[in-house]
């Protein structure tokens, strides 16, 4: 249990040191989803709508920025360690890769949630947000279950990305489909309808929905209870999927050398 | 009784394939390592040499359980390394040559601390093999700077200090002098020589051949991915009997009437002849050198022979012969 | 005189295809094709939801600008990434350190970014055409080409002072994406200038782009040549003034790292 500890500190710090603390994910974490948030605002502004709804415009942002960084550090991460040769060294200890990227994953989606943060205090501070009839508990239970769902599809495209490089481009892919069709700063409902159907295999646009609900005050309990079920039963097959994908991974760079190649 | 052996392979495969091509994908094979069988005993320094892509590199990194052959098995430590991969990993330590493989942007000390974690390493223990390793690679007076500031050669050192961290019983080193200085090299070695003397296994693979004459109990010479000599170093030398080289310097001019005075020796000895822009050179290897000198002796102090330079053969020159051999003969 | 013209041109095209080469290394067309359009239009896609959401019904306004904004990121990304590539890769001593001329060196690594750029929005503008079923009958073909081709040239002068700033700063190309999603903003791409508010307005009249995109759209618009020339001639010296800018910067650049040696350490 110490030594689990331990990995998970040493593995969480060197993360936060070596890709985290950048300028660069400073741009995804706050830069990116500010930048889409002024769009979102000043189109309102544009169409002569002077109140928008600050849970999508502008707290939607910082969900934007904490699935960036996560997207791009999760993936940047095992591409960096491959160009680095440190992913061949990794890969040759005793720790299992799985346990070194859920760690790292985790970290990624700590620090993502400073974008939220960010994203809340913005709201509160400029654009006068009220908590008003916000339903805390829930709240909070549905924005652990989102941290859990984008963690389980962290550590998935982690092991996609240490399969081959070229799901590279792929992920790169990725960023701004799952923005666009799990609503992260629109209600789903705005999507045409066959594009709604898309977004029901990603646990966090579930967990999303719970959350602006539980910020509303709203939704029924029975609602609530039955969002957050459908985003932990996803969460959990992705995470399936990730161990399953894992074993294969360790195969599969084995057999192309493709751990130490660019 | 396997238990005796740190190694032991047993036609040892591997194959790749890479797509290449923008339009139209077109699938390359490479055998990189075709056929190896060996085995290294607990305790031995072992040196695999080859020319570049004969495939050490590959050889090792299955050796590593980093890389799965395409087929043969390989047994390291009495451990399978498809069974027991965790356990294989645990009891080995291995470093590559080049820059790589460091955090650039942590010091020594935190990339050491980082692979400690790796090999779940009680912390106790981490904090007293950092300084120990630090020392042993010259290192210690650096170990707070940031690894991107080292020298190439510095960070050569870092890797082996790393590679050492968890005392693996058998480490195997990918070119570990490569970029480093003469004098750094000489303490890389007797860091070695010190190793194996705490009776570690240790497989090294260099392009260096006075390093693995001095430093290795058993050598292999690997091209196109096989075996094609494998012995103690002098052993290696003695199988040539005992030659000798006779290397003469002349004018380009003067080749051919040089080359006209050495045939009387002409199934005495091997002769080859290298032509440079301005002068040529003649090495003769000859187990009769009393007789060349005869032959050679009367034109010492004439323009045809403008220096000679005799000595025994060394480790280069064996490999020299048995790689030209082998491109000779296909 | 030939020779030396010769000696130039062979410079500058090798120059370019080996920029464009390095940049777009892509293993096979589908991820040249991802890498392409996947962001543009994807991010198009969300703005245009985005705007849905607030109110803003005018989907072909932000169809159309994202799709001109196409060559401009690929000029502003590609010459800015292969200029700022050459530090990590380590080429740049030997570039710098040789004794070609400046000019085409400098030049030809845009070449194959701008015809890149064209081709691209030569390829998605009339799909957007037809598909908002604006039809090709009013609009001035040629004018439109005009626009695009200067759209995607007055780019450059911001890729290259993005890619200087890249060779200084190991962090130099999160400028480059925090400038290029700027863009989102400023250059009339999703929101009309005029719509902006005052503060923003100025900054976005002394950018590149901004003239060429609102020339574009009245293109699109049905207008003439003379409707459009003030901004087309705009455009062209605004453009101008960031080559220049940037080209200045590049040799400022280059003088004092021979003497720093800051350039290859990453
Ligand atoms: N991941 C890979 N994919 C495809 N081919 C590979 C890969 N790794 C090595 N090879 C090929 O395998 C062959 C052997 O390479 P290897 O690196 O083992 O050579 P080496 O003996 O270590 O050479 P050097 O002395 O240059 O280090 C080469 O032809 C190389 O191109
Ligand atoms: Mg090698």
């Amino acid at each position: 249990m110490g030594n689990f500890l331990r990995l998970a500190l040493r593995q969480m710090d060197v993360q936060l040191r070596m890709r985290v603390l950048s300028l660069w994910s400073l741009g995804l974490f706050f830069t990116q989803p500010a930048i889409f948030s002024a769009v979102g605002m000043l189109l309102a502004h544009a169409a002569g709508n002077a109140n928008p709804d600050l849970i999508y415009t502008v707290i939607g942002g910082g969900i934007m920025g904490m699935w960036s960084g996560l997207v791009f550090t999760s993936t940047f991460d095992i591409r960096a360690d491959r160009r680095e040769g440190t992913l061949e060294l990794i890969v040759g200890s005793p720790t299992p890769l799985r346990r070194v990227v859920g760690f790292r994953s985790l970290l990624n989606i700590l620090a993502g949630s400073t974008s939220m943060l960010a994203a809340v205090t913005a709201a509160v501070l400029i654009f006068d947000y009220s908590f008003a009839g916000i339903n805390v508990p829930a709240v909070i239970l549905s924005f652990a279950l989102l941290l859990f769902g984008l963690w389980c599809m962290g550590i998935f495209l982690a092991n996609l990305l240490a399969w081959s490089r070229l799901s590279g481009t792929f992920v790169d892919l990725l960023e701004m489909p799952i923005a666009l069709l799990c609503g992260f700063m629109y209600p789903i409902s705005v999507l045409p309808s066959w594009m709604q159907y898309i977004s029901v295999v990603f646990p966090i646009r579930w967990s999303l929905q719970a959350m602006r609900e539980a910020m509303r005050g709203t939704a029924a309990n029975a609602e609530l209870l039955s969002l957050w079920g459908i985003s932990l039963g996803i969460s959990l097959v992705f995470y399936l999927f990730s161990h399953w994908l894992d074993v294969k991974v360790h195969d599969h760079i084995r057999v192309t050398g493709e751990l130490h190649s660019i | 009784m396997p238990d005796q052996k740190a190694i032991s392979t047993n036609q040892m495969q591997k194959t790749f394939k890479t797509r290449q091509g923008f339009w139209r994908r077109t699938t390359r094979v490479t055998e990189a390592v075709r056929d190896v069988t060996f085995e290294v005993n607990k305790g031995e320094l072992f040196g695999l040499l080859g020319p570049n892509g004969a495939g050490k590199t590959t050889s090792v990194k299955m050796l590593s359980t980093l890389l799965l052959p395409t087929s043969g098995t390989i047994t390291i430590l009495g451990l399978d390394i498809l069974r027991d991969t965790t356990e294989v990993r645990k009891r080995i330590g291995f470093t590559f040559g080049g820059a790589r493989g460091l955090y650039g942007r942590l010091t020594a000390v935190e990339n050491l601390r980082y692979f400690a974690e790796l090999y779940a390493m009680e912390p106790a223990l981490t904090r007293k093999r950092i300084p120990e390793l630090l020392e042993l690679v010259n290192l210690l007076d650096r170990g707070n700077d940031k690894v991107e500031t080292y020298s190439s050669g510095m960070q050569q050192r870092l890797h082996l200090a790393r590679a050492l961290l968890h005392d693996p019983e058998l480490i195997f080193l990918d070119e570990p002098t490569v970029g480093i200085d003469p004098v750094g090299a000489r303490e890389l070695r007797a860091t070695i020589k010190e190793l194996k003397a705490r009776g570690k296994t240790i497989l090294l693979t260099t392009h260096y051949m006075a390093e693995a004459d001095e430093l290795c109990d058993r050598i292999a010479i690997i091209n196109k991915g096989r075996i094609i000599a494998m012995d103690t170093p002098a052993g290696m030398k003695s199988g040539m009997t005992s030659e000798s080289v006779i290397n003469l310097r002349t004018s380009n001019e003067n080749l051919t009437a040089l080359k006209a005075i050495l045939s009387p020796i002409d199934g005495k000895a091997t002769i080859l002849c290298k032509e440079n822009t301005v002068q040529s050179e003649v090495s003769i290897r000859t187990a009769h050198p009393s007789r060349v000198i005869e032959v050679i002796s009367p034109w010492l102090n004439t323009d045809l022979i403008q220096t000679m330079e005799m000595r025994s053969q060394t480790l280069e020159d064996v490999y020299v012969a048995i790689i030209q051999n082998e491109e000779a003969n296909g | 005189m030939i020779r030396k013209l010769g000696q130039f041109f062979r410079l500058y095209f090798f120059q370019a295809w080996f920029s464009y080469r390095s940049l777009f290394a892509w293993s096979t067309p589908f991820s040249y094709m991802t890498s392409k359009f996947g962001f543009p239009f994807f991010s198009m896609l969300y703005f245009v939801f985005i705007g849905k959401f607030v109110g803003f019904d005018n989907p072909e306004f932000i169809v159309i600008g994202n799709i001109l904004l196409m060559p401009s990121i690929n000029g502003l990304y590609g010459i800015s990434m292969t200029i700022g590539d050459e530090r990590q890769f380590g080429a740049m001593s030997y570039l710098l350190a040789s004794p070609a001329a400046r000019a085409p060196l400098f030049l030809g690594r845009a070449f194959f970014h701008i015809i890149d750029g064209f081709i691209t929005v030569l390829v998605a503008l009339p799909i957007a055409i037809l598909f908002f079923g604006l039809g090709f009958s009013g609009i001035n073909l040629l004018l439109l080409a005009l626009c695009l081709i200067l759209l995607s040239i007055t780019t450059t002068g911001l890729g290259f002072i993005m890619g200087t700033i890249s060779l200084v700063s190991r962090d130099g190309w999160m400028f480059t994406n925090t400038l290029g999603q700027l863009l989102f903003i400023l250059i009339g791409v999703n929101i009309p200038v005029d719509k902006l508010p005052a503060f923003l307005q100025p900054i976005s009249n002394y950018l590149p782009m901004t003239r060429g995109i609102l020339a574009a759209r009245q293109v699109l618009d049905g207008a003439r040549w003379l409707d459009v020339s003030g901004l087309l001639g705009g455009e062209i010296l605004v453009g101008l003034v960031y080559i220049l800018i940037g080209y200045t910067l590049f040799r400022l650049i280059e003088r004092a790292s021979m003497t720093t040696g800051s350039l290859d350490s990453i």
